[in-house]
Formats: structure tokens, C-alpha cells, sequence
């Protein structure tokens, strides 16, 4: 899922076993201020041909797509697919939903109240932006779901469902971690989004946001396209790939004319000032790079994230931090970041675990909010699938 | 007082305008190594007068001390005119041990903080002498303090323009131990011995150009121990060095000294450093960011193409964020997150919203990009701290600083970070600045020389005062160095004339913004101020180790000596109205005072400019010079009339009456000593309220002037004085003197008067209140100005006033005698005057002003000496009875005595009306 038009599903596959075929629903949405989110299922009877359609989709619409495959207990498959849309592009995501008649995958429990109006759960600013919207070209009422406890579920069934999910990055090193279910609470969310919410989560219900940001995903995005130019959030990640941040930082070692400043524990390539160099050079910005640009804001945001992340999880002696929102896009440099940052402050003391789901836990939580989900005893009936066994589509 | 009596000996102010005067004198030696930036359009105007003026400040700077690097004054010579003022002293040879002079030199500014050394003149009055003997002070340059009163000066520079630094260390010989000196050469023999203490970045980049153009050795210094020892300095030094900022708003904070760690320091530099402070030497870098004030400046010059950190500032004061960043509103269409807690102004994403919209760079304002970012920033940087705050709260500390060059004093910053603060500690935290923020680093440095002498000096012996040209240039320097008096007069006439859109506020559009990095917009009075505004201004310092906390304040730490609060803006304006209306009054006497010569009329011109210019800039930002009380405005005033040489506006005046009243002090001797005990006391006490009427502060009473003579004026108004009084203890009063049924009388053993004006005041009103006490076997303190102020009485004119009233009274004249005040009868009192006196005595001690009131927390310590066994303390006049003091609780019986000669005042303070009088008496105080 790094880049647009690509159907690829790193995040590997998941079979569920669903008690309930009967009460799964279909559809539910996170709209963000940068991106929506979607997440629907799909029966395991049409999925093959739904895929097929799919990549023909994909090559048309600026969306992303991944997916968990899921089974119910007579052996049936079925597949929670996830898929994103730029939220300036919402007609692309209106018409994917009517192309797919996904509006009447809404809550079908109700259909008999409200005959013909579908209720699809939605979350984020967006549910009530686009409230109108939705209803006048789809004829579904947006049933808005609290943002905070989307994430929160979403994550906790995540971590608790989803076996090897969580993840250490360290050196472009991936490790996924074993989370002990029992062993799971308290824990810091860092959902990095266009902005940036850390939420203490306690249980299953009970959680409470005790920090955030502004410099988030939006900032990275929106400080770059003017900065370099970059149509897209994942242009301007490729392009930091290829920069070198010391052109435009100030490092220690500028400051001190080459030497560490090691009283204080800096060693002279730490970055004293995001951007300081820009001070001193009679540059413009075109005499820059775009790429080494890119990398400076990349790595500016991502470690301002894992610092603050870390400081409140000292604050409150919260033992794992988890990141997770679509700013991250398993994307390697910044999720170094972020580890090096946290890894740093804490003295090598807590560690920074990425997810592999990270941009859809608004929209999962708001799937889960279904009363009758059949995912609502999740722990139990799923059957988790290696990763690395099953591929894009079965 | 001495610190304050030869102010003009040393120029603290330099300054330039738009390159009028520059930088060519040292061309002209023609010796110089250095490398002068010579400006597009140099003037020619100037600096060949400078040449023998420029070393002001040697005079008076020259003493020994036994702990300091002494200077060597052999040979010392008074070098070119004789007919100067303040001729420059040669010291041929002088070693170059002495350093007064250390650097910050940061990535954008160079701060500098510099030592000038004064000597406390000798005390030469005979007089004087025989009352320190008197009091028992026998060393008057006693005690513990090394150290010699002095001045601090701060300065800044571009690091960009690293000459024009340069180049003002070189003209006051800064690297030659300040004792400039135009016959030095920069060859000299020692310029190589010369190390200056400093720190920041350039102390390494840049050692070896101070080296190769000064000939001075640089010797690097931590930054983070400069950080932190410059802020415990200051937090400890200088009262309400602290302050709180929301909405605008600023409010000095008090500390404790003894009560500051452990405390968060956060330096906002090019970085962010936070840094929890322990104790003196004691501290921990905790944390810190990159993102910091080179981030906004270098994203900000990347995207606004603005060419300074200034002007980007500036731009962000009219930007709107809105149209950059996303706010929580535009994500949930105009509603609030409310659940928790997200107003739909709160920005969720910095820049957000240019990622939906398909603009470019330049289809946004510059000024909108400038303050998403400004906010971004500061607010970041705000929550960063207060984490580590929040944090570090388990080692129980209190407080968080912040500081640095990325705040500049810039409301909006400033505001974002406290609400970050406020905010994310739901009110529990708040956040500090300094007034002094860009300095730390340097004025640590500064304290890292061995031999400052300045580890031991407390806070009330730092007066700082804001010179001529402050409201314009604060601490920047603009060019070089004024010589003399001359050329600042210059410089005032021209800036003003340049620079009349400063002095008049500049109303600006309202930014209009909503969204305050997560909150609503401040309700910022600063809407139409220029940038600026909100900037605070650092005066010099001056040091006076002769200063002293008044021994019998109740509770100096609650003391508070203003009565009226300034913060209200409806008084600052009243009083700033009435000052100004005041005005061309002062100038005349002033000019008059000074013969009236063209020459005193044109200093008389800049003098009422440059005041002006003060009060505008106070208006405009009242805690520009720190915490105003009326107090400081008048002493501003007087301080602002020392500055042009106008040292005693009112001489004559104050001459002619003293002569009037002491005409017809014997028939009012005669008149008191007819009564009886109880209505005498009655009448001395109605003749000091009605003597109080004579002030030529007071507007109405100037006007009464014309209307009667001094004796006419008096009795008519103690005449019409018809008790009870406004504020009434005298049968209190007069219980404690003279005792009842069922109280014996008390007998003060030592009484100090804190004396008014000259004339009647003090002669028909305050000497017959002392006689009476010297009878009653009282000794009696008369307590006046050090220096002049108004029409207030001196200490150094009392002598002379006494002497002469002396003659009509052998009360007076015995205690005088006793006293020492009348030298010239006596011979030989000076060996044994105890022994010679049989009297109680009556003595005179300088107060250590130049204020019409009176701040105790700093106060002459001849006077803290007398003090010790006084018993009674009277309070007259209304600067220190009533604008001060009204409200100070003593440990010894207080009675407070003044006229109210002010409408407002007297409505506000005792609900009455003008011409009423304040009778306050207050048994000691013994709850402390």
C-alpha cells in the first residue's frame, strides 16, 4: 500500500472465522482530514471476481486497497477489505461505493425500521462534514462514531486479534513482537493523521487522549507540496528516500565547528535545528534540493512525534508505544525515526512498535462498532494466518 | 548618591541613524587593523568632536580593592582638555588583566554584556563625617563587598555584522578593560594576553577573527553553564526578572530567591534546549528539540523569502492562519471536537490545509505562512517543555523559564507557548519568561570570570535605568557609540524628527485570526501596536553594593512601595497625563535653571523629547522597563533631566523659599512655644500638613503660588484645617507622646523624618516637629533626597538650612552641634563629639534617591545604619507617604503625614477630595 495505484497488501492477509455469517456487516469509514478510510467485507463466495474488479479500479482511482481474508465457522471465507481515498477526491470514493453497491452493505439489521435509508458507521471530522453529502448521492446516513474510541478499538482489536500486527523497527530491521493479550493494557496510541492524538489506553473501553499535535501527517504533506512541489503524499515520501538531511539542518557539529557537543550527550551529526541551515546560506529555495528537503521535514516531524510520544509515555510510565495512522506508511525512514528518537530519549528504555494495519484503526473501530459485527468475542474466533503464507487474494 | 550623581560620566547608549552617523573614526587614526564596514550612504556629519570625548567613563572609575584585579595608576595623567567635564584619565600603565567584557555569539545575534566600573566619590563633607562618626560608621566603603558600584550594559549585534560588534568593542576599549583611552595603542605591548570569556557557537567559529582584528584570545565557555548560571543570576539579582504572559498580558511575578530550585529552564536558541536547574552549578539537560527558532527562520526564509528573523516576525503579525493550517473545524465542518476538548479553532494539522487545495507557494501570503508557522513552533515547543515539565515534577520542581533569542519579547510566541503550557496542563503549569531572555549565555559568561565579585550581590543593589534613546533601540545597536552629551542631543532631534512613527503608535490592521496554535485568538491589546511592540527594553544595570533593604520594613518580602497600580490602564493614562501636562512647566525651570542660554534651551528641548519618547513607549507597552509603579515614572523623569544636564531644575526656587520661610521660622518658634504641651503638638502637627501644601509637583499648588506669599499661604491653610482630618490618628498619636489617665508618655529614643520639599515644608513644617522631638530628649534623623528631585530638599542643602534656623533657636543649635551639622562653630568636634555634646542630636542622612518617593527596599546604608535604633519612623509629603508607603508596615511606630494635593489620589486613596489631609498613625508591627 505505499503507492497509489498499486494494489499490494504488505500487511498480509488474516482469515476470521465469524460465528454469524448472517451479522457481518459491510461497510464503515474513517473521513480524515487528509484521507478516507474504508474498510468493508466482503463474502469469500465473490471476493475472487471483487479482486479482479478491483485492480481494474485501482488503475482508475487513487485509492488503496488491502485486506484481512476471514472465514466464518462453516468454512466459508469471506475478506475485510481496506481502502483509502484522498478526502479532496471524496467523488472518487462516493463513486467507488455505488460501483460496488457498497451503500447497501450498510446495517441491513435495520433496513425493516428505516426501509430504505442504510446506515453506514462512519468516524473522523468527515462523518459530519460530508454528512449531506453521503446522503444526497447515496442515500446512507452516516452514523457518526467517536473518533477517540474508533482508534482505540480498532487498535485493541488489532493487537488482540491479529497475530504478529505489532512490530519493532530498528535499522531497517522489522520484528514483530508477541503481545501478550493479558499483558496488553496500558499502553500509548500515537495515531499520527494529518494531525497527531496520543491516547492512554487502559482496556477495552477505556482509554483518554493526553496529548497530540498539530505537526502531523497534514504538516509533512501540506509544509512539502509547497516546499518542493510534490503532487502526493507518497511522492514526497520517495523523494525523501533519495535526500540527505545535512544540507539543510544544523547540526551539532556546525555549531561546533565539527566537534561533539558530548557534555550533553549530542554527538556532532545530531540536528541541532531543523532547517537551521537555511539561516546562514544566501540560498533560496530553489537552490535546494527537493529531496534533501523532503528528508529534513521528514525526519524534523517524525522525531518531534517520537520524542513527545515518549515524554508522555514517561509521564504516565506506560511501557509500549504504538504508532499508528497513515502518516507512517510502513514507510522505512520515517518509522527509523520515530525509533531512534524514541530509543534516544529513553535511553534505550522503551521501544517504538509500529502496526501493520496503522491507517485503518479509526475505520476498523468503526466497523467493530456494528452492534452485531459478530467480531465483538473477536479473540476467540479468529484463526490468524502467517503473513508471509497467504497473498493478495486466494 | 554617589551611583547616581555622575550618570554623565559615561555614555551607555549608541546608537545610529540610518547611517547618518557610522563607523569612520577609527578609520581616521589610520592605526586601526580593523576592517570597517563602511555603510552605502556613510555620513560625514559626525565623529570628529568624538574624538575627545570619547572615553567618558575614566574618570570615575579607578579604586583599588583588595579581591579585584587592580589597575595600576602610576603615572596616571588627565589626558587633552583641562576645561572638560570629565577628562579622560591615561593610565599608561595599566596591565590587561581586567575583563569586563564577555560574548554569546549565537547563530544569529551576538550579545554582549559589559562591565563599567565607577567609583563611590569621596566623601569629603565634613559634615558628613562627623554624623558617620556620629552613627557609628566607620568605614563607609565597609564591610563584605568586593566589588565596586558599576554598571552592566547589554548590547546586541547581528552575527551577520560581526564588524559592527567589533568595531564597538574597539571604541570603548572593551578588550583593553573598558578604561578606553585614545592614546592606547591597539599594538600595544599586552593586546595579546587579553582573554575575553565567551560562549554560543561562534566563540568557535569566530576566535580567530577577534583575534587577528582585536588581538584578543577568546576563551570558550559551556553554553549550557552559561545558560543556566546567567538565568540563577538573574532570577536571584533582579527583582521581577519573571514574568507571565497570556492574552497579552504581562504580570511580573516575584520569587523567592530562597525558594527557586529546582526549576525548568528551556532555552529557545536555533534549538531548544531544556534543562532542569538544581541549584548554582547544579543542572541536567533533560531534554530538547530541533525544532526551534532556526527552524522557523530557516523554513520561513525558505518559504517567505523574507531576508531577517525580524521581518519574519513581523509578517507573522499580520498573518491570518487559517488559510494554511487545518483547523479542527474544517475537518468536522465548523463543529467542535468538544468531546475532548477541541474548539473548531484548535489547528489539528500544521499546514494541513494546503494539501487540498492547488495552490503554490506563491499563491499563499507570506504573512499567513509566517504565523502557521510562528504557531507551530512556539507551540511545540510549548508542550515539549511542559511535558519535561510535567515530568520532572516528581523532583518537585516549581517553575518553568523560557528563554532565548526566538522569543524576543514577541507577544504572539510568547502567548502560543503559554497556552501550550496552560493547555496541556489543564491550568496547573504556567509558563515564565525573562526580561532579560536573549542574555543568559553572555551574562554567564560574564560570571565565569574568577573575580566578578558579583556571586554576593543581592537584589537591592541593582537599580537599572532606562537612558535616553531606550524606547527606540531597547538593547540593539545601532552604529556606534555617542560621544557626549552633544551628540545625543543631536541624535534626539534628528531620530525624532525621523522616527515620529515610532513614538506615535502605528494602528495596523487587526490580524483577525481565530486559531491560536489550539486556541482562540488572545484578546491581545497588541492589535494595533507596531511588531514590536510587546518587546521588552533592557536597561542598564547599575550596580550600588552601597544600597540596603530599610531594616525596619515589617516584611520586606511582601513590601510592595507603589500605592497606585499602573497595571490599571485608566491610572497609567491619568499619570501619564498628568506628567505630560507637566511638561513645559519642568522645561521652563529647567532652562531657567541653567541661565536660560540657548544652550539650556535646546537641552531643555531634548529633554521633553526624550521623556516624551519614554512615556510613549510605557503607554504602549506598560511593562516595557519591567513593573511600573508611579514611583519608577517619576524617578524616570528626574533620571531623564540628570541625562541633560539639568541637575537641579529648581535651585532657585527652592533657594528663594528656604530664605522666606527661615524670615519667619522665629515667630513661629515663638508662636508654638507660648501653648501648652497638647495644643502645641496639635499645631506643629496641622503646621506640617500645612507647610505640605508648598510642592511644586502638584499643578494646583503652582497655581496657588500666585496668589499670596509663604507665610500668608500657611497660616491660611493651617487656619482653615479643621479636624478631623480625611485619615485621622493624631489623639493616637498624641496618647503615644504625650500619654493619659491611664498611659504614661512614651519617649521615642530615636526618630528618623523622611523629609519633603524645600521652603516652608521643611522649615515651618518639619524642623519645629524635630525640635519638638529633640526637646522631648528624642534623636532626630532628618532623612532627605541623596540627589535632587523637584523641590525636594537635598541632604547636602539641610546642613545650611539647619545652621540657619540653628540661629534663632538654642534647641537646634545644641542638637546640631551634637550632631555635626554645624562644622564651622566647632573646631574640633570631629575628634570627640560625643564628649562635647550634652544635647540629643540632630542629624542628617542621605535616603540614597533621586525620586520624589522613596522605595525602602533600597535605601543608603547610611541610612539602613541610622536606622538601627530608631523607634519612630514620620513619613511625609506625598511621594513617600502616600504614591509609596502608604500601605508599608514597619517593625517601629510610623506616623505618615501628607497633603493631598491631587484630586484623583484622593478620591482613589482615602475616598476625599483635594486638600485633604492624611494622619496616619501605626503602632509598630511586630507580627513578623
Amino acid at each position: 500500500m505505499e503507492t497509489v495505484g498499486t494494489h499490494v497488501a504488505n500487511s498480509g492477509d488474516t482469515e476470521l472465522k465469524s460465528s454469524d455469517r448472517d451479522h457481518v456487516s459491510h461497510l464503515s469509514l474513517d473521513i480524515g482530514g487528509s484521507l478516507i478510510k474504508m474498510v468493508y467485507f466482503s463474502s469469500g463466495s465473490s471476493s475472487s471476481s471483487e479482486d479482479d474488479d478491483d485492480d481494474d479500479d485501482d488503475e482508475k482511482h487513487n485509492y488503496l486497497k488491502d485486506g484481512i481474508n476471514t472465514s466464518n465457522h462453516d468454512g466459508s471465507r469471506g475478506k475485510l477489505h481496506f481502502l483509502k481515498f484522498e478526502t479532496s477526491k471524496i467523488s472518487e470514493c462516493i463513486n467507488f461505493i455505488s460501483s460496488k453497491h457498497l451503500q447497501h452493505y450498510g446495517d441491513q439489521d435495520d433496513k425493516d425500521l428505516a426501509s430504505d435509508e442504510n446506515i453506514v458507521k462512519a468516524t473522523g471530522g468527515g462523518a459530519f462534514k460530508f454528512a449531506d453529502l453521503f446522503k444526497e448521492k447515496l442515500g446512507i446516513v452516516l452514523d457518526k462514531v467517536d473518533e477517540m474510541s474508533c482508534l482505540v478499538a480498532g487498535a485493541n482489536f488489532l493487537l488482540k486479534a491479529v497475530n504478529h500486527e505489532a512490530f519493532t523497527y530498528t535499522d531497517g530491521q522489522k520484528d514483530y513482537v508477541k503481545i501478550n493479550h493479558k499483558d496488553l493494557y496500558p499502553y500509548l496510541l500515537v495515531n499520527v493523521g494529518s494531525g497527531v492524538s496520543m491516547i492512554k489506553v487502559d482496556g477495552d473501553n477505556d482509554y483518554e487522549r493526553v496529548s497530540g499535535t498539530s505537526v502531523g501527517g497534514g504538516t509533512f504533506w501540506g509544509l512539502g507540496r509547497l516546499l518542493t512541489k510534490c503532487q502526493s503524499f507518497d511522492e514526497l515520501l520517495e523523494l525523501s528516500r533519495q535526500g540527505n538531511n545535512r544540507v539543510i539542518d544544523m547540526l551539532v557539529g556546525d555549531i561546533y565547528g565539527g566537534m561533539d557537543y558530548s557534555k550533553i550527550g549530542l554527538t556532532s551529526t545530531a540536528i541541532a535545528s531543523s532547517f537551521g541551515k537555511a539561516i546562514s546560506e544566501k540560498k533560496e529555495l530553489d537552490d535546494y534540493r527537493p529531496e534533501d528537503v523532503a528528508r529534513s521535514l521528514l525526519r524534523m516531524i517524525s522525531n518531534n512525534i517520537g520524542q513527545i510520544a515518549y515524554l508522555n509515555a514517561l509521564r504516565f510510565g506506560l511501557k509500549r508505544i504504538f504508532f499508528g495512522g497513515f502518516f507512517i506508511r510502513g514507510h522505512a525512514y520515517t518509522m527509523d525515526t520515530i525509533s531512534v528518537a524514541v530509543n534516544f530519549w529513553s535511553k534505550g528504555e522503551a521501544k517504538a512498535l509500529f502496526l501493520r494495519h496503522e491507517g485503518f484503526l479509526g475505520a476498523l473501530g468503526a466497523f467493530m462498532n456494528y452492534e452485531k459485527n459478530g467480531f465483538t468475542d473477536i479473540t476467540h474466533q479468529f484463526m490468524e494466518q502467517s503473513c508471509e503464507k497467504s497473498n493478495l487474494t486466494p | 548618591m554617589d551611583s547616581l550623581g555622575e550618570r554623565e560620566n559615561h555614555q551607555e547608549l549608541n546608537i545610529g541613524i540610518n547611517g547618518n552617523l557610522n563607523i569612520d573614526k577609527l578609520v581616521a587614526d589610520g592605526k586601526s587593523k580593523l576592517n570597517l564596514d563602511t555603510g552605502k550612504d556613510r555620513g560625514s556629519t559626525v565623529l570628529g568632536k568624538e574624538e575627545k570625548d570619547m572615553a567618558p567613563m575614566a574618570g570615575n572609575s579607578i579604586h583599588r580593592s583588595s579581591s579585584r584585579p587592580q589597575l595600576d595608576l602610576s603615572g596616571a595623567a588627565i589626558q587633552g582638555n583641562f576645561e572638560e567635564k570629565d577628562p579622560t584619565i591615561l593610565l599608561p600603565n595599566q596591565s590587561d588583566d581586567i575583563s569586563h567584557l564577555a560574548l554569546d555569539i549565537g547563530g544569529s545575534l551576538i550579545k554582549l554584556v559589559y562591565f563599567s566600573r565607577h567609583e563611590n566619590q569621596p566623601v569629603n563633607d565634613r559634615s558628613r563625617r562627623i554624623i558617620k562618626a556620629r552613627l557609628g560608621i566607620t568605614n563607609f566603603n565597609r564591610r563584605s563587598f568586593p566589588i565596586l558600584g558599576g554598571r552592566l550594559h547589554f548590547v546586541k549585534f547581528e552575527t551577520a555584522k560581526i564588524n559592527e560588534c567589533l568595531d564597538f568593542i574597539y571604541s570603548k576599549q572593551l578588550h583593553r578593560g573598558g578604561m578606553d583611552s585614545r592614546s592606547w595603542q591597539i599594538e600595544g605591548p599586552n593586546t595579546e594576553n587579553t582573554v575575553i570569556k565567551a560562549t554560543g557557537g561562534g566563540a568557535y567559529k569566530f576566535a580567530d577573527l577577534f583575534k587577528e582584528r582585536l588581538g584578543i584570545s577568546i576563551e570558550k565557555e559551556d553554553e549550557m553553564n552559561c545558560l543556566v548560571s546567567g538565568a540563577n543570576f538573574l532570577l536571584k539579582a533582579i527583582r521581577h526578572e519573571a514574568f507571565t504572559h497570556m492574552e497579552g498580558r504581562k504580570e511580573f511575578v516575584q520569587l523567592d530567591s530562597n525558594d527557586l530550585f529546582p526549576y525548568l529552564l528551556v532555552n529557545i536558541g536555533s534549538g531548544v534546549s531544556i534543562i532542569k536547574v538544581d541549584g548554582d552549578g547544579v543542572f541536567e539537560r533533560v531534554s530538547g528539540t530541533n525544532v526551534g527558532g532556526g527552524t522557523y527562520w530557516g523554513l520561513g526564509k525558505l518559504l517567505t523569502k523574507c531576508k531577517s528573523f525580524d521581518e519574519l516576525l513581523e509578517l507573522s503579525q499580520r498573518g491570518d492562519n487559517r488559510t494554511i493550517d487545518m483547523l479542527v473545524g474544517d475537518i468536522y465542518g465548523g463543529m467542535d471536537y468538544s468531546k475532548i476538548g477541541l474548539s473548531a479553532s484548535t489547528i489539528a494539522s500544521s499546514f494541513g490545509k494546503t494539501i487540498s487545495e492547488n495552490k503554490e507557494i506563491e499563491d499563499y501570503r507570506p504573512e499567513d505562512i509566517s504565523l502557521s508557522l510562528l504557531r507551530m513552533i512556539s507551540y511545540n515547543i510549548g508542550q515539549a517543555s511542559l511535558i519535561s515539565y510535567l515530568n520532572a515534577l516528581r523532583f518537585g520542581l516549581k517553575r518553568i523559564f523560557f528563554g532565548g533569542f526566538f522569543i524576543r519579547g514577541h507577544a504572539y510566541t510568547m502567548d502560543t507557548i503559554s497556552f501550550a503550557v496552560h493547555f496541556w496542563s489543564n491550568g496547573q503549569a504556567q509558563a515564565m519568561f525573562l526580561r532579560h531572555e536573549g542574555f543568559l549565555g553572555a551574562l554567564g559568561a560574564f560570571l565565569s570570570y574568577e573575580k566578578h565579585g558579583l556571586d554576593d550581590l543581592l537584589v537591592h543593589q541593582f537599580v537599572e535605568r532606562f537612558p535616553m534613546g531606550a524606547p527606540y533601540i531597547g538593547g540593539n545597536v545601532h552604529g556606534p557609540p555617542l560621544g557626549d552629551l552633544n551628540e545625543k542631543i543631536s541624535w534626539m532631534e534628528k531620530f525624532v524628527l525621523k522616527g515620529t512613527e515610532i513614538t506615535a503608535p502605528v494602528p495596523m490592521l487587526p490580524p483577525g485570526t481565530t486559531g491560536l496554535g489550539g486556541f482562540e485568538v488572545p484578546s491581545s491589546r497588541g492589535d494595533s501596536l507596531r511588531p514590536d511592540a510587546s518587546k521588552l527594553n533592557v536597561g542598564v544595570l547599575h550596580l550600588v553594593p552601597s544600597l540596603e533593604v530599610f531594616p525596619l520594613l515589617a516584611d520586606p518580602k511582601t513590601y510592595e512601595p507603589n500605592t497606585i497600580d499602573l497595571s490599571d490602564p485608566g491610572e497609567l493614562e491619568y499619570w501619564f497625563t498628568v506628567l505630560s501636562d507637566h511638561m513645559p512647566d519642568l522645561v521652563d525651570k529647567a532652562v531657567a535653571s541653567e541661565g536660560g542660554t540657548d544652550d539650556a534651551k535646546r537641552r531643555g528641548d531634548a529633554f521633553a523629547r526624550a521623556f516624551s519618547a519614554h512615556l510613549a513607549r510605557l503607554m504602549e507597552e506598560p511593562a516595557a522597563y519591567g513593573k511600573l509603579g508611579l514611583a519608577n515614572l517619576l524617578e524616570l523623569r528626574e533620571e531623564c533631566l540628570r541625562e541633560f544636564h539639568f541637575h537641579d531644575a529648581y535651585r532657585s526656587i527652592k533657594q528663594r523659599e528656604n530664605e522666606a520661610s527661615l524670615a519667619v521660622l522665629q515667630d513661629l518658634l515663638m508662636e508654638l512655644d507660648s501653648m501648652n504641651e497638647e495644643s502645641r503638638l496639635l499645631t506643629l502637627i496641622e503646621g506640617v500638613l500645612a507647610a505640605n501644601i508648598f510642592d511644586w509637583g502638584s499643578r494646583a499648588c503652582v497655581d496657588l503660588y500666585h496668589k499670596g506669599t509663604i507665610i500668608e499661604i500657611y497660616r491660611m491653610s493651617r487656619d482653615k484645617m479643621q479636624r478631623p482630618w480625611r485619615v485621622d490618628d493624631f489623639d493616637i498619636f498624641k496618647e503615644r507622646m504625650l500619654g493619659s489617665a491611664e498611659k504614661k508618655p512614651h519617649k521615642y529614643n530615636r526618630a528618623l523624618l523622611f523629609v519633603d520639599n524645600s521652603g516652608a515644608d521643611i522649615v515651618l513644617g518639619m524642623l519645629p516637629l524635630a525640635r519638638e522631638l529633640l526637646r522631648r530628649g528624642t534623636e532626630v534623623v532628618l532623612v532627605a533626597n541623596s540627589l535632587p528631585a523637584l523641590n525636594d530638599v537635598t541632604a547636602m542643602e539641610l546642613p545650611e538650612i539647619v545652621a540657619e534656623a540653628a540661629k534663632h533657636c538654642d534647641i537646634l543649635r545644641a542638637a546640631a552641634e551634637a550632631g555635626g551639622l554645624l562644622v564651622d562653630a566647632m573646631i574640633n568636634v570631629q575628634d570627640c563629639p560625643r564628649e562635647r555634646s550634652s544635647s540629643v542630636p540632630l542629624m542628617v542622612v542621605e535616603n540614597g534617591c533621586g525620586s520624589p518617593c522613596i522605595d525602602l527596599r533600597q535605601v543608603s546604608s547610611e541610612l539602613a545604619v541610622a536606622a538601627k535604633d530608631a523607634d519612630l519612623v514620620v513619613l511625609e509629603g506625598m511621594g513617600r507617604s502616600l504614591h509609596t508607603n502608604f500601605n508599608a508596615k514597619f517593625k517601629c511606630d510610623a506616623l505618615k503625614l501628607a497633603m493631598v494635593k491631587n484630586q484623583r489620589l484622593a478620591a482613589k486613596l482615602i475616598n476625599g477630595n483635594i486638600y485633604d489631609c492624611v494622619c496616619r498613625f501605626e503602632a509598630a508591627d511586630n507580627s513578623n
